[in-house]
C-alpha cells in the first residue's frame, strides 16, 4: 500500500469511526452503507457474475470505488454462490441458477426447524444441526452417509474457508489500491430472528407466539452465548470496524411493542451488550418501521450502536428519539433514489444536512441500504449534495482507532468441541510429547466446526 | 366494536380451544356450515380491524389464518362439492408480480380476503403480466392486487398496468399494490389505483371498490 492510500484509508476509517462515535469530524461520510447493491452492479457485471466470479467481484468493488472517490466505506454484496452449491444449500434462489441473471438473490421462507424441536435446539445443538436442521437445508445432504454427503460436507467445509478468503482479499484489495475501508466485519442476527428465518420461518414463529411462547423465550436466551461467540469469531481483531446486525422481524407490524419486549429485546440486548463490552460497536440495520421499538436503543452506551433506519421509519422520528445518543444512516427513500430526478435527491440531501444531520452523528444513505436500481446520476448527484452541504468544520484532528478486544468482554467465549479433548486423548492413548500444542489444534478446529453447523440459517 | 355471535368473539379473541369445541358442537347439533363460515367471517372482519386499529399485528392474523384453515378443514367435506366460498362473492385476482418470489404478504391478504367472504383467485408469485391480463379477462375480476416486497419490481408493475391498459380492461378493473417497498410515488409511476399500505386498508378497499359498482349497477 502506498503512503497515498495508507493516509486515505486511515483519513475515511477515522471519519467513519467518529461519525459512529458521535464525535467531531470534517465532514458527513458519504456512501457509507453496508449495503452498496447499486456498487454491486456499477460496473456492468450481471448479478450471476458477481456471485460466482471473485474475480469479477473485486474488480466490480475497484470500479466503483475509482468512479466515487467520495465515498468512504464500501460494501458491495455478500454472497459467494459456489458455496452453496457444494452444499445444495436451499435458502436462496439465486441469479443465473434459479433466476434471470440480472435478478435479485431471494430467501426462500420454509420451515427448516418443527415446533416440536425446540428443546434439541436448545440442549443437543449439534444433534439437531446434524440430524434434523441441516438435511433439510443441504439437498447434497438428503441422503446421508452416501459418498457424496461425505463429499458435499467437505467441499463445505473447504468452500467455508475459501470464502473467508475471497472476504479478505475484497477488504485488503480495498484497502491497499483504492485506500478504502469495509463498513463492518463479522456479523449476528438477533437471536429471535435467527428462530424465525431460517429455523421456524415466519409461519412458525407466528404461530409458536400463541401455542409456545415460552419455548420461544427459552431458546432466545439459549441462543444468546452461541451469537456472540460467532460474532466474535469473524470480527476484526483490531476492533475497528463494526459488527453488523441485520434486524429483521423487530418491527411493527411484525410483532406488537408488548411482543418486541417480551421476546426479541431482552436476548437482543444481552448480545449487543457482551459485544460492547468487548470493545466492539455493532452497526445495526432496523428493517421496517422500527418507530415504537428503537427507543430502547438508549438502554446501550452512547455512540455504540450505529441504527440504520429503513424506508419504512420516519427519519425525522428517529432523530428525535435517538439523535445524540445513537448515530443514525438513512434518509433517502429508496423510491427517490430509483425513481426520482438529481435536483430531488439534492433537495432531499439538503433538507436532511440542514435538520437531522447538521450536529453530525449521521450518515446520509438510503434504506439500510442503496437499491439496485439507483439511477447514476442520482448516485452521483447524492455524493456531490453531501459534499456541498455535509461539511461539518475544517479544524478537527480525527484519529483512526485501533485496538485488541477486551479480555473481560471476550470471557466465556469459548466454543464448545463436538468431539472434547478428553474423548479424543483416551483415543490416543499415552502422550509422548507435549500434550498442549495437540489440544491447542483440535480444539481450534473443533471450534471452527462447531461454528460451521450454526452458519447455515440466512 | 359490535360483538357478534359467541364463535365469531372467540375467533377474534384467537382462542384456539373454545372456537375448535365451539365448531365441533355445531357441526353435532346439525347446523348449516355455512353459516358456520359466516359467523367466521365475522370473526375475521374484526380482526381485520383490530389490525387496522393497530391493536392486533401480524401475528394475530397470521394465527386466524391458521385456526380459520383448521375450522375449514373440519367443514369443507360437509359442504356439496366442497366449495367453501360463493361463487357469486365478490373476487379479487391477486399476484406476486415476476421477478419477484416473496408471498407472506400477499398470503395473509388472501386469507384476510377469504376470511371476510371475498372470492380469491391467487396467481402465486412470479406471475407474468399476460397472466393476470388472462384471468381479469376469464373472471371479470373488479379488483386485481399486485404484491411485491423487492424494489427491483416497479417497473414490472408497470409493465402489468400497461398490460391491462393495452387490453383493454383498464375501465373494467380496479389495480391496487402492496408491499414493503411500495408507496404514493411508486403507484403513481406505475400508474395503479391504489397503493395499500396494509392487508387491512387493502381488503378494505377491495369493499369500497365492490359497493361503489353495485351503486353504479
Amino acid at each position: 500500500m502506498t503512503e497515498e492510500k495508507e493516509r486515505l484509508f486511515e483519513e475515511r476509517l477515522a471519519r467513519y469511526q467518529a461519525t459512529i462515535s458521535l464525535e467531531s469530524t470534517d465532514r458527513m461520510p458519504i456512501g457509507a452503507t453496508g449495503s452498496n447493491y447499486f456498487a454491486e452492479v456499477y460496473a456492468g457485471y450481471s448479478n450471476q457474475e458477481i456471485m460466482y466470479d471473485s474475480d469479477k467481484w473485486i474488480d466490480a468493488h475497484i470500479k466503483f470505488a475509482n468512479d466515487f472517490p467520495e465515498v468512504d466505506v464500501l460494501r458491495a454484496g455478500k454472497i459467494w454462490a459456489p458455496l452453496y452449491d457444494a452444499l445444495g444449500c436451499n435458502l436462496y434462489k439465486l441469479p443465473g441458477r434459479d433466476l434471470p441473471p440480472d435478478a435479485q438473490f431471494q430467501y426462500v421462507e420454509m420451515e427448516r426447524m418443527k415446533a416440536d424441536e425446540y428443546d434439541m435446539l436448545i440442549h443437543k445443538p449439534v444433534e439437531f444441526f446434524m440430524e434434523r436442521y441441516l438435511p433439510r437445508t443441504f439437498t447434497e445432504f438428503e441422503d446421508r452417509g452416501s459418498i457424496r454427503s461425505y463429499i458435499a460436507f467437505l467441499k463445505g467445509g473447504v468452500g467455508f474457508m475459501m470464502r473467508g478468503a475471497i472476504y479478505r482479499r475484497i477488504s485488503e484489495t480495498l484497502k491497499n489500491e483504492c485506500g478504502m475501508p469495509i463498513p463492518f466485519q463479522g456479523a449476528f442476527l438477533a437471536p429471535f430472528d435467527f428462530l424465525a428465518d431460517g429455523l421456524r420461518g415466519l409461519n412458525g414463529i407466528m404461530i409458536d407466539l400463541y401455542r409456545q411462547p415460552e419455548k420461544i423465550i427459552e431458546a432466545c436466551d439459549s441462543l444468546i452465548s452461541q451469537t456472540v461467540r460467532g460474532a466474535l469469531a469473524n470480527a476484526d481483531p483490531l476492533c475497528r470496524y463494526p459488527i453488523f446486525v441485520p434486524l429483521h422481524r423487530g418491527n411493527t407490524p411484525f410483532l406488537s411493542p408488548k411482543q418486541f419486549e417480551e421476546f426479541y429485546w431482552p436476548s437482543l440486548k444481552k448480545t449487543l451488550e457482551q459485544l460492547i463490552e468487548a470493545g466492539y460497536t455493532v452497526r445495526a440495520y432496523l428493517e421496517g418501521d422500527w418507530s415504537q421499538n428503537w427507543r430502547h436503543f438508549r438502554e446501550l452506551p452512547r455512540g455504540t450502536v450505529v441504527c440504520d433506519i429503513d424506508t419504512q421509519g420516519d427519519i425525522f422520528k428517529a432523530s428525535e428519539d435517538l439523535g445524540g445518543w445513537q448515530c443514525l444512516a438513512g434518509g433517502l427513500p429508496d423510491s427517490t433514489l430509483i425513481l426520482g430526478m438529481p435536483k430531488d435527491i439534492k433537495f432531499r440531501v439538503r433538507g436532511l444536512c440542514e435538520t437531522v444531520a447538521k450536529d453530525g452523528g449521521f450518515m446520509i444513505t438510503g434504506g439500510c441500504a442503496f437499491p439496485y436500481d439507483t439511477k447514476p446520476e442520482n448516485f452521483r448527484a447524492y455524493v456531490d449534495a453531501v459534499m456541498e452541504y455535509g461539511h461539518y468544520s475544517d479544524h478537527v484532528n480525527m484519529q483512526m482507532k485501533s485496538s485488541a478486544p477486551s479480555a473481560k468482554g471476550i470471557l466465556g467465549a469459548q466454543t464448545p468441541a463436538i468431539t472434547p479433548w478428553e474423548t479424543k486423548k483416551k483415543e490416543i492413548g499415552e502422550i509422548m510429547g507435549d500434550e498442549q500444542l495437540i489440544k491447542k489444534s483440535w480444539e481450534m478446529l473443533e471450534s471452527v466446526a462447531y461454528n460451521w453447523l450454526w452458519a447455515w440459517t440466512w | 366494536m359490535e360483538s357478534g355471535s359467541e364463535l365469531s368473539q372467540a375467533l377474534s379473541d384467537l382462542n384456539e380451544s373454545r372456537i375448535y369445541s365451539l365448531v365441533e358442537k355445531k357441526l353435532a347439533n346439525n347446523e348449516d356450515p355455512l353459516a358456520i363460515i359466516k359467523e367466521c367471517n365475522d370473526g375475521m372482519i374484526r380482526i381485520g380491524q383490530l389490525f387496522a386499529d393497530q391493536t392486533y399485528f401480524i401475528s394475530e392474523l397470521m394465527f386466524s389464518a391458521e385456526i380459520f384453515k383448521n375450522v375449514m378443514a373440519k367443514i369443507s367435506p360437509l359442504i356439496d362439492g366442497g366449495e367453501l366460498v360463493d361463487q357469486n362473492a365478490d373476487l379479487v385476482v391477486i399476484g406476486t408480480v415476476k421477478g419477484d418470489i416473496h408471498d407472506i404478504g400477499k398470503n395473509i391478504v388472501v386469507n384476510l380476503l377469504k376470511g371476510t367472504g371475498f372470492n380469491v383467485v391467487d396467481l402465486g408469485v412470479d406471475v407474468p403480466a399476460e397472466v393476470f391480463v388472462k384471468n381479469i379477462q376469464e373472471t371479470g375480476a373488479k379488483v386485481v392486487g399486485l404484491s411485491a416486497l423487492l424494489n427491483v419490481t416497479f417497473g414490472e408493475m408497470k409493465n402489468v398496468v400497461d398490460s391491462i391498459s393495452k387490453a383493454g380492461l383498464k375501465e373494467k378493473v380496479k389495480i391496487i399494490i402492496g408491499g414493503a417497498p411500495c408507496n404514493e410515488k411508486v403507484r403513481e409511476f406505475c400508474g395503479a389505483d391504489y397503493y395499500a399500505k396494509d392487508a387491512s386498508e387493502g381488503v378494505f378497499i377491495c369493499k369500497r371498490i365492490y359497493s361503489q359498482a353495485e351503486a353504479v349497477a
